[in-house]
């Protein structure tokens, strides 16, 4: 038997005292993470393969089978990807790219110039741009000195930080493969594919020659998809999977006080009631106006997404430049200021409300939070119905300005404020919902005067409070919260989450204590 | 009118012969008193202190407790408001049902059976097309046609219920049309129309109220199935089905909140099954006068 002596256990002591607080002040990505394959609960199937479709049903693959020119911190920091520099001209017309050499796409060609050029085409293209093509309209034209340069032009002086979030969004896919990147992946990332089940789920595995050093730490990543929110955690706290993502809010909140590791990213969308201003009693100013103190936001947040987010009077969240905090007390929840804002219309009572709130009847938090909404306005003596659809009538009443008013999220609030613009109840022009021409030109002028102050700081900030005080005043839209998405739900045997800027899944950094 | 006033005599003794013999079983005195309760609550509930729409989100998912005895919901609604308000939604649905299904589904029988010929074919194929969808999902076609709401719903399950109706009543008059009461009836010249409504239907009544009972349950069924498919009645008015649709989603932090309406919903349709097979049986074995004179 193996005696320890008081001397010998008094400085093993000492030692292990003075290196626990060491060991925890480790990163998890540099403590020694060990292989294996990750299990991921998802509840929503795959799109496409397409970078460019930055749809949330897509977020869990992209970042695994490609990587993007530039990376955002979590506090929306700047890093080298798979451009290791870039140069902004002076007069922020144009940027210039350095390109990372010995990068390989997953077919092995190696990763050049051409990549960029043909996603850059792909981008500026309007029926297969997607959700880049919006960002690229202020692209003038493009080139490759060499194979390991791309400068980028820019129709007009352009602001430093929308250059950068171009530069995020473009994700290179391998010239070669971008008529047929939607059912076969073409990237330079961290993984491949290896087969997918269409409704059932995604197996990838490690990219041999990934060019980041020492990942991915996992060999296999396997995706199931689930179709019931309570199937995934139950399979979570059963062992059946390591990790849920994009769960929802309430079942992450449940999860993390049983022990299980919550992970929220800077990437969040902002819930807004979307009002159409060209309809009925909203087309009048003082009436939009009282919808700022109808939103009972508190209730709202803790009811439609378990507390997790933030109330918001204005659409950005708080890793925006725009985020003013001000606000959100200005414009709280007030029914006696919501009276008299309703008295001061000079409406009658049949013509308030003459409306239906349309609901989409597929998400149950937008029914609640509709409700909590439809209880407010009975106070203030408008008694409204809710007119709940489901699926594709929802979308389509949504995106094609059928509805008075509408809860809908949006999204791009964490980056450049001019981004909100992509959301289409602040499009600036063919506004599908208000239509063209904008019915509020002072909200058309504001959006124009952000995207022209490439100046000072103060010249932006300025730019930014106009901005702000415009959107409560016109009253088209009522932020009421920010919310998760892409919640990471994790096993506490698993380390190594790396939060991304639009809360996409990254896996390469991710593995098993 | 004397004959007449004998024949109601007659009905009502063997109506009340039939409920006498179903309430000797406890099984079937027990589902009429819980269906009696929650008929009663249904129709008293604006007098009792149960207000269903209130919200008060500081105290949403409480559990039981006296001031709520079933706790609240996520917006901090009295669960047991609701489900009595509820159930006003599932027996106006079930009620409205079973006489959309009857009114239309016992005349097409009528006239199937009567009649025979092409008009029979014509009809039953109708209703074999009918029949042929399921019923949930031509509930659900029809509510995204005519819109959500409880008439509409209450419309989409009458419509899946007439089938049922047509072919029992069709069954009925095929048996009956070629016995002795009808063919005298005929000879004092009769015409089709009173033959089949004043002669034949008396006598096929008892398999078409075991029908109603049937389909109500099946309706109160399919309403709440809607509901918590979402097609159903909308909110904020208080339905079985969406509570359960609604409930679900907390049955960690409030289990009380699915279980309890979910109970109401289970022992309402237990008990309308329970009497609607105590009524087959007793029909069955001919333990009413009515069988008789369809001349067994």
């Amino acid at each position: 038997m193996t005696t320890v002596s008081r001397r010998q256990f008094c400085i093993g002591g000492i030692a292990l005292a003075a290196a626990a607080p060491l060991a925890m002040s480790l990163p998890a990505a540099a403590q020694q993470l060990k292989g294996g394959t990750l299990r991921v609960a998802v509840l929503s199937e795959l799109a496409n393969y397409d970078p460019q479709q930055l749809s949330t049903v897509n977020f869990h693959v992209i970042k695994n089978l490609y990587d993007s020119l530039i990376e955002y911190t979590p506090e929306g920091k700047p890093e080298p990807s798979l451009a290791t520099e870039w140069t902004i001209a002076p007069d922020k017309t144009s940027v210039s790219v350095k390109l990372r050499d010995g990068v390989a796409f997953h077919s092995g060609t190696p990763f050049k110039a051409d990549s960029v050029l043909a996603t850059l085409q792909k981008g500026a293209d309007p029926k297969r741009g997607k959700n880049v093509f919006s960002t690229m309209s202020i692209v003038k034209d493009w080139s490759a000195p060499d194979d390991r340069t791309v400068v980028i032009n820019f129709k007009a002086p352009v602001p430093e930080r929308q250059i950068l979030d171009l530069l995020q969004f473009l994700i290179p896919i391998e010239a070669k493969g971008i008529d047929t990147v939607e059912t076969v992946p073409a990237g330079t990332g961290p993984f491949t594919l290896v087969s997918r089940a269409v409704g059932q789920g995604l197996r990838l595995k490690a990219n041999p020659n990934y060019w980041r050093e020492k990942q991915p730490i996992v060999q296999d990543l396997v995706f199931t998809v689930f179709s019931e929110d309570a199937a995934a955690s139950a399979a979570l706290e059963s062992g059946a999977v390591d990790i849920i993502y994009n769960g929802s809010s309430r079942s992450a909140a449940r999860l993390k006080s049983a022990g299980y590791q919550v992970f929220s990213g800077p990437g969040k969308l902002v819930q807004v009631f979307r009002i159409n201003s060209t309809r009925g009693p909203f087309r009048n100013k003082s009436y939009r106006q009282a919808f700022n103190h109808l939103m009972d936001r508190a209730g709202i947040l803790r009811v439609g997404y378990a507390g997790m987010g933030e109330v918001v009077a204005q659409p950005w969240a708080p890793a925006s430049p725009a985020f003013d905090a001000s606000y959100t007390k200005a414009y709280a929840y007030d029914l006696d200021k919501a009276k008299a804002l309703l008295a001061a219309s000079g409406l009658s009572a049949a013509e308030m409300k003459d409306w239906k709130m349309l609901v989409n009847g597929s998400d149950e938090a937008s029914v609640q939070i509709s409700q909590i909404v439809q209880a407010s306005l009975g106070k203030v003596g408008i008694p409204i119905e809710l007119d709940i659809r489901q699926g594709a009538e929802f979308v389509s009443a949504l995106l094609g300005g059928d509805f008075a008013a509408v809860f809908g999220a949006v999204g791009n609030v964490q980056k450049f404020p001019s981004r909100v613009t992509t959301n289409s109840i602040y499009r600036t022009s063919q506004n599908p919902i208000l239509k063209d021409p904008h019915p509020h030109p002072t909200y058309v002028a504001a959006i124009a005067k952000v995207d022209g102050a490439s100046g000072g700081a103060a010249e932006v900030k300025a730019s930014y409070d106009n901005l702000n005080k415009v959107l409560v005043e016109e009253a088209f839209a009522i932020p009421t919260n920010s919310y998760e998405v892409g919640l990471i739900v994790a096993s506490d045997k698993v380390a190594g989450v790396t939060l991304e800027i639009d809360n996409l899944f990254v896996a390469r950094t991710i593995g098993f204590k | 009118m004397a004959a007449r006033r004998d024949a109601m005599s007659a009905m009502l003794g063997s109506t009340l012969q039939v409920l006498r013999r179903l309430s000797a079983r406890r099984s079937t005195s027990l589902s009429f008193a819980f269906l009696l309760l929650v008929a009663l609550a249904a129709v008293f509930a604006d007098v009792l202190p149960l207000d269903p729409l209130t919200q008060n989100l500081a105290d949403s998912l409480m559990p039981p407790s006296s001031s709520a005895w079933f706790g609240t919901d996520e917006l901090g609604r009295d669960i047991l408001a609701r489900v009595v308000y509820g159930a006003r939604t599932s027996l106006v649905t079930a009620f409205g049902a079973v006489v959309i299904a009857a009114l239309i589904g016992v005349p097409i029988g009528l006239v199937a059976g009567f009649f025979g010929d092409w008009r029979d074919s014509v009809l039953m194929r109708c209703i074999d097309v009918l029949l042929a969808l399921p019923n949930i999902l031509f509930a659900m076609a029809l509510i995204a046609v005519l819109g959500r709401s409880q008439a509409a719903a209450l419309v989409a399950v009458g419509i899946a219920g007439i089938p049922n109706f047509a072919r029992i009543a069709r069954a009925q008059v095929m048996a009956l049309r070629q016995l002795d009461f009808v063919t005298a009836v005929r000879s004092f010249g009769g015409g089709s129309s009173y033959i089949m409504f004043r002669t034949i239907l008396p006598n096929a009544l008892s398999p078409l109220v075991v029908q109603a009972i049937v389909l109500a349950s099946i309706a109160i069924l399919l309403e709440a199935a809607l509901a918590f498919l979402g097609v159903g009645v909308p909110p904020p008015t208080p339905s079985w089905g969406e509570m359960l649709r609604t409930g679900k989603s907390y049955l960690h932090e409030a289990p009380t909140y699915a279980v309890l309406p979910g109970l109401v919903l289970t022992l309402t349709i237990l008990s309308f099954d329970t009497i609607g097979r105590a009524l087959t049986a007793l029909l069955d074995r001919h333990d009413t006068g009515v069988p008789e004179r369809r001349g067994r």
